[in-house]
């Protein structure tokens, strides 16, 4: 049976952290838009812990909250602890990071996805695609209804044949309670995408009240923390469009009342139990077929590759304020269950520590994602997007980044409008998206902030600004959120200007050489000049972001350099039906990772292994010919 | 498409032996440059002139012919400069080496042709052809890169990368993971490896230095007994009268060095006084410092009087004499008639030249044969001699820069993150040379080093 004549303009597929954003962002364009998931209760779950943000991932949340998306603030709403990291370094690597009340955090997004407007939520299984020759035109599912859709955006997380592992024992599905996508991957290969398997793991979960925390470190949330959302900017209706002022729901405290987390440490006796039971790990035992990461995933891995390290550091979590569930991080591990149980009673402080759920690891396909262009559409089948943990990726919020573009992306294509793509000197999302369509990935990937070339560039408070021209271009923000967001601009473009511009008092020269001497000289005695009264008064987010700039204004205009100098080659699109092969003087070797990638513009082209500077020079010189333009065109 | 902004330089005829080099100049600053360089009034486009080569600090390089042309009138349609000096590596790499200091850039194989095309210099039909140009040159950039980073010069470098990227990762671990249980930051242990790959860095970049490769020039020590024709012969290699030629023998008492440049090889060529087998005490003096010169000497000229017998000349010596380092010059050949052949040779296999210091007659011959010695020489001494290009010193030199602030923020504690930018620079430098060095490999280091993992 056909649920819809008229086709939704997007169709997500698995409400996840990507499927929920990619679901919120096609909607908010005004596109008619159908979310389908397996289960509405499990919208939004954290299969792992119940934490959002840390290193370069707080950065990216604070980016699609620039672009509008929902994550940031369904993590200030339901959080339970917050702690900014890094503190004690500079601006660029500060990384806000939260602990969530995990079942409020469900409720609020599930919330959120029923009062959108243009967008549908369904509970269905999707067990196959529907293809039109080589686009895709809805999918199939297990309730035998079928719905059609110009634009497919795939977002089944860990589910595709999933399969999980605790020691010998084996259960199919995508995390434990849930099911196995079994068909879904067959429709996949059908249309000639290549699927291969990556495996990740998580730890057990224990009863709060067998544990014993005076033998364990507090660890406290920040006395004023650092929230994702943009606030400076919100609109109030998009900060209430659930909640209402003054309303307390389950969990919903907006950072007050935080939670503890609490620090212990395996012992010998947990090296031993480890050392002499490897074999029976499914990790170990070749039980797994899929490629884990090079970080250690487990507690097996971390015994192994460092023999000499005696102990390792373990964090209790609390998984929300309406329950006794800890979350044990650090003990990831595919031991059988009798194992699991002794390790954990190796630990001080869990002696007589109640399992309410074992430790497993998880196997999955994924579609390799050289497979998509930078829009994340697949090369092979038309109006079909992937985004998320299939895509290779792992962790909520490269989920969620991809999930919001994928979602814009779509509603694009289906209105012939240019897609969005984030460069990589502008924040997060633009290096996690050209890694993974350019180099692909072996393990499951995940962001650090090492990968970005322009690190200093990405502090978060600046996620707003870097990102404001696409938020305006693909109309994601409100336009008075957006007049706020040029305001903002304009402001800290003065205060800028008038810093470097004006004398401070008691002859330190300018206020930018007093702010840099005192901020970033060696000599310590300098002290930060008394600045004008006007900027004292600005908001502190603001005021931050100037002394930032000016403080860090050698370092960032040397990166702001770098990035003028590849602008150029940036900016050069390569049309899309390009023969590489037919290239006369490209070698061999770059024709052919040419062709694979397709890159979208030069630049890109540029980041391919194997492509040289030369191979560059001649296609610059065939695009500028056959556009039969030459100079200065 | 926008005009590029920056200017560019590079080498236009190929590195070698030619007796001319021309390094070419495109973009906006040839103008400046030219007027920096050259002095005197503006140059007229399209016409070469004969003028001095003096660096940024006013040393004198060379006297070139310049030519200046006018954008659009040029090969790139940019404003552009030729600079044609002798044809000399030497010469041509330090004329680069300080354009590059003036603030050009060293250009990308086949740019040139490139900024042609795009400043609108060649019609459509013409672009495939200068697609097959950009790739012809750069196989051969590419065939002379892979060359020189199979060699020592790639050993070197693929050495401090990885001291590099060990510094880096334990850098990067301590910025992106600080909430695992990482061992306290050990300054010490990046500012050991930090201050070798600085040591590295500047012992690399000296290999390029101009006059230190004139001062570790081949020595090349001219012996024979007095009157032989020692100082004329030097004279003529060098091109003018340095040493005192006189027709008594025993007029060279000091040594007389002159630095000259064959081929791509410079040579310290050293006039010593003669090795007379029955000296007088002020000759032994000479003869007696001439001994000890032989004894460090890395190539060997004996000349020998064509029209005397054969002198004998001290153990010492000719036990040093190969025939990879040493070649005997019957001189005066002109002297020679024909019934009046010249002894024989003093070791059948030495190899011998018969030469004319006052006529220059066999010249050619002797300086082909010194440049092979010195060929065979050069590749002897390995690791110790990497002749590295501008461009690799260029991008060394602003590794080390990066480095060396590097250093500093370590000893004064100062912000890590900014630390890290400093270590790329000075990685991105090092990719300039290698290719570009991937940040997997930096993971790789890290995920080695530390115990990392939820
Ligand atoms: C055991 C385990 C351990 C993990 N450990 C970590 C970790 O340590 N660190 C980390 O950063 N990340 C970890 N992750 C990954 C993290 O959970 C994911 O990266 C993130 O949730 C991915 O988001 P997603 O939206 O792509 O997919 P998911 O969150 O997996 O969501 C997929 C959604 O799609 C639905 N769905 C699936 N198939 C279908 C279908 N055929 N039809 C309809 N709906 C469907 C599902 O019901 C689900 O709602 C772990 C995941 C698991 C399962
Ligand atoms: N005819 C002739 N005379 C030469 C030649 N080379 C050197 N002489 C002469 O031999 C004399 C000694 O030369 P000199 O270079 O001082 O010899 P040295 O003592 O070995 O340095 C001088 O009078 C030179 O002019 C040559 O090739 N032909
Ligand atoms: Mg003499």
């Amino acid at each position: 049976m056909i649920y819809n004549q008229a086709p939704f303009d997007v169709i997500v597929c698995g409400a996840g952290h990507a499927g929920c954003e990619a679901a919120l962002a096609a909607a908010r364009m005004g596109a008619s838009t159908l979310l389908l998931t397996g289960n509405i209760d499990t919208i939004a779950q954290m299969s792992c812990n119940p934490a959002i943000g840390g290193q370069a991932k707080g950065q990216m949340v604070r980016e699609i909250d620039a672009l509008g998306g929902e994550m940031a603030i369904n993590t200030d709403l339901t959080a339970i602890q917050f702690r900014l990291l890094n503190e004690s370094k500079g601006p660029a690597v500060q990384s806000p990071r939260a602990q969530c009340d995990k079942k409020a955090y469900q409720f609020r997004l599930k919330h959120t996805l029923e009062l959108q407007p243009n967008l549908q939520v369904f509970q269905a299984t999707v067990t196959g695609l529907v293809f039109t020759g080589q686009k895709v035109t809805g999918v199939r599912t297990n309730l035998d209804i079928e719905f059609s859709g110009t634009t497919v955006v795939v977002t089944t997380g860990t589910f595709l044949r999933g399969l999980m592992h605790i020691g010998q024992n084996k259960n199919e599905g995508g995390r434990m309670g849930d099911f196995s996508a079994k068909t879904l991957s067959a429709s996949f290969l059908e249309a000639g995408i290549e699927l291969r398997r990556l495996k990740t793991g998580t730890p057990p979960r224990l009863l709060g009240r067998s544990l014993d925390f005076s033998k364990m470190e507090e660890q406290r949330g920040d006395t004023s923390p650092t929230r994702f959302a943009f606030y400076d900017s919100r609109d109030p209706e998009d900060l209430f469009h659930v909640e209402h002022t003054g309303e307390q729901r389950i969990g919903w405290h907006h950072a007050t009342n935080q939670v503890s987390c609490w620090m212990t440490h395996t012992t010998a006796e947990t090296a031993r139990l480890v050392r002499e039971n490897l074999h029976k790990s499914a990790m170990y035992s070749g039980e797994i077929e899929g490629v884990g990461p090079r970080y250690c995933p487990s507690i097996e891995d971390k015994f192994v590759r460092f023999a000499d390290k005696p102990r390792h550091l373990l964090f209790l979590e609390p998984e929300g304020r309406s329950t006794n569930e800890y979350y044990v991080n650090g003990l990831s591990t595919s031991l059988p269950f009798d194992i699991q149980v002794k390790m954990v009673h190796s630990v001080p402080g869990l002696e007589k520590a109640q399992l309410l759920r074992p430790a497993y690891a998880v196997e999955y396909d994924f579609a390799p994602p050289t497979q998509l262009f930078p829009s994340l559409e697949s090369k092979k089948v038309e109006n079909l997007f992937f985004a998320g943990q299939i895509n290779g990726t792992s962790g909520y919020e490269e989920a969620a980044s991809q999930g919001l573009l994928a979602g814009v992306n779509a509603v694009n294509k289906v209105r012939g409008e240019p897609p969005l793509i984030i460069g990589r000197h502008e924040g997060y999302i633009g290096v996690l998206i050209d890694d993974l369509v350019t180099k692909g990935t072996n393990e499951p990937y995940r962001m650090f902030t090492s990968r970005a070339e322009y690190r200093l560039l990405f502090n978060h408070g600046s996620a707003e600004l870097r990102l404001l021209h696409h938020a305006k271009a693909h109309g994601l923000v409100s336009p008075s959120r957006l007049a706020r967001m040029e305001e903002s601009k304009r402001q800290i473009e003065h205060w800028i200007g008038f810093l470097e511009n004006h004398k401070a008092p008691a002859g330190q020269g300018t206020f930018g050489d007093a702010i840099r001497r005192a901020v970033t000289g060696t000599n310590s005695t300098h002290v930060m000049p008394v600045l004008p009264a006007e900027f004292i008064t600005q908001p502190e987010a603001l005021r931050q972001e100037v002394l930032y700039r000016v403080s860090h204004s050698g370092y960032l205009s040397r990166e702001q350099r770098q990035i003028d100098k590849l602008s150029e080659i940036e900016k050069i699109k390569i049309p899309p039906h390009i023969d590489f092969l037919q290239v006369r003087g490209l070698r061999k070797e770059s024709a052919l990772k040419l062709s694979e990638i397709r890159p979208y513009t030069l630049g890109q082209a540029s980041r391919i292994s194997g492509v040289n500077p030369a191979d560059i020079s001649v296609l610059m010189v065939l695009i500028e010919a056959s556009r039969g333009g030459r100079a200065d065109a | 498409m926008s005009r590029p902004t920056d200017t560019i330089a590079a080498l236009a005829t190929p590195v070698g032996t030619s007796a001319i080099a021309v390094v070419r100049v495109s973009g906006p600053d040839c103008m400046e440059l030219a007027k920096a360089i050259f002095g005197g009034p503006p140059l007229p486009p399209r016409i070469a002139r004969h003028s001095d080569y003096r660096d940024v600090n006013g040393c004198l390089l060379d006297d070139v012919l310049v030519t200046f042309f006018h954008g659009p009138r040029s090969y790139t349609g940019e404003d552009s400069l030729e600079i044609a000096s002798h044809g000399n590596p030497f010469i041509a790499q330090s004329i680069l080496t300080d354009l590059l200091a003036r603030g050009c850039r060293a250009a990308e194989a086949g740019e040139f042709t490139r900024r042609a095309f795009l400043g609108g210099k060649m019609d459509l039909p013409q672009a495939e052809a200068v697609m097959d140009l950009i790739h012809a040159r750069s196989e051969r950039a590419l065939a002379a890169a892979n060359q020189q980073l199979r060699g020592s010069l790639g050993r070197h470098l693929g050495d401090l990368t990885e001291g590099l990227l060990l510094v880096l990762a334990r850098v990067e671990a301590y910025i992106d993971f600080p909430d695992e249980d990482l061992p306290a930051e050990d300054r010490r242990i990046v500012l050991d490896e930090l201050s070798r790959v600085l040591h590295g860095t500047s012992r690399l970049l000296a290999t390029h230095h101009y006059g230190e490769l004139l001062r570790d020039g081949i020595k090349t020590v001219i012996i024979g007994e007095p009157n032989a024709g020692k100082s004329s012969l030097l004279n003529r290699l060098v091109g003018r009268d340095r040493a005192l030629v006189s027709a008594e023998p025993g007029t060279t008492r000091d040594f007389i060095e002159e630095r000259i440049i064959l081929g791509p090889h410079c040579l310290r060529l050293i006039d010593t006084a003669g090795l007379n087998p029955t000296p007088a005490a002020l000759e032994r003096l000479g003869m007696d410092k001439t001994l000890e010169r032989a004894a460090e000497a890395d190539l060997f000229l004996w000349v020998l009087d064509a029209t005397r017998p054969l002198p004998t000349l001290p153990n010492s010596v000719t036990g040093r004499l190969t025939p990879s380092n040493t070649i005997v010059l019957f001189n005066k050949v002109d002297l020679l008639t024909p019934g009046n052949a010249h002894a024989p040779l003093p070791s059948p296999t030495l190899p011998t030249l018969q030469i004319s210091a006052l006529t220059g007659d066999g010249l050619t011959e002797l300086t082909d044969s010194v440049v092979r010695l010195a060929d065979a020489f050069r590749q002897g001494q390995g690791d110790e001699i990497i002749a590295i290009n501008s461009r690799h010193a260029d991008a060394l030199r602003r590794a080390r820069e990066c480095l060396e602030t590097a250093r500093q923020k370590v000893a004064e504690n100062g912000a890590v993150e900014l630390l890290a930018s400093d270590l790329r620079g000075a990685l991105d430098a090092f990719g300039e040379i290698a290719g570009k060095i991937d940040n997997e490999r930096m993971l790789d280091h890290l995920f080695k080093t530390f115990c990392i993992g939820k």
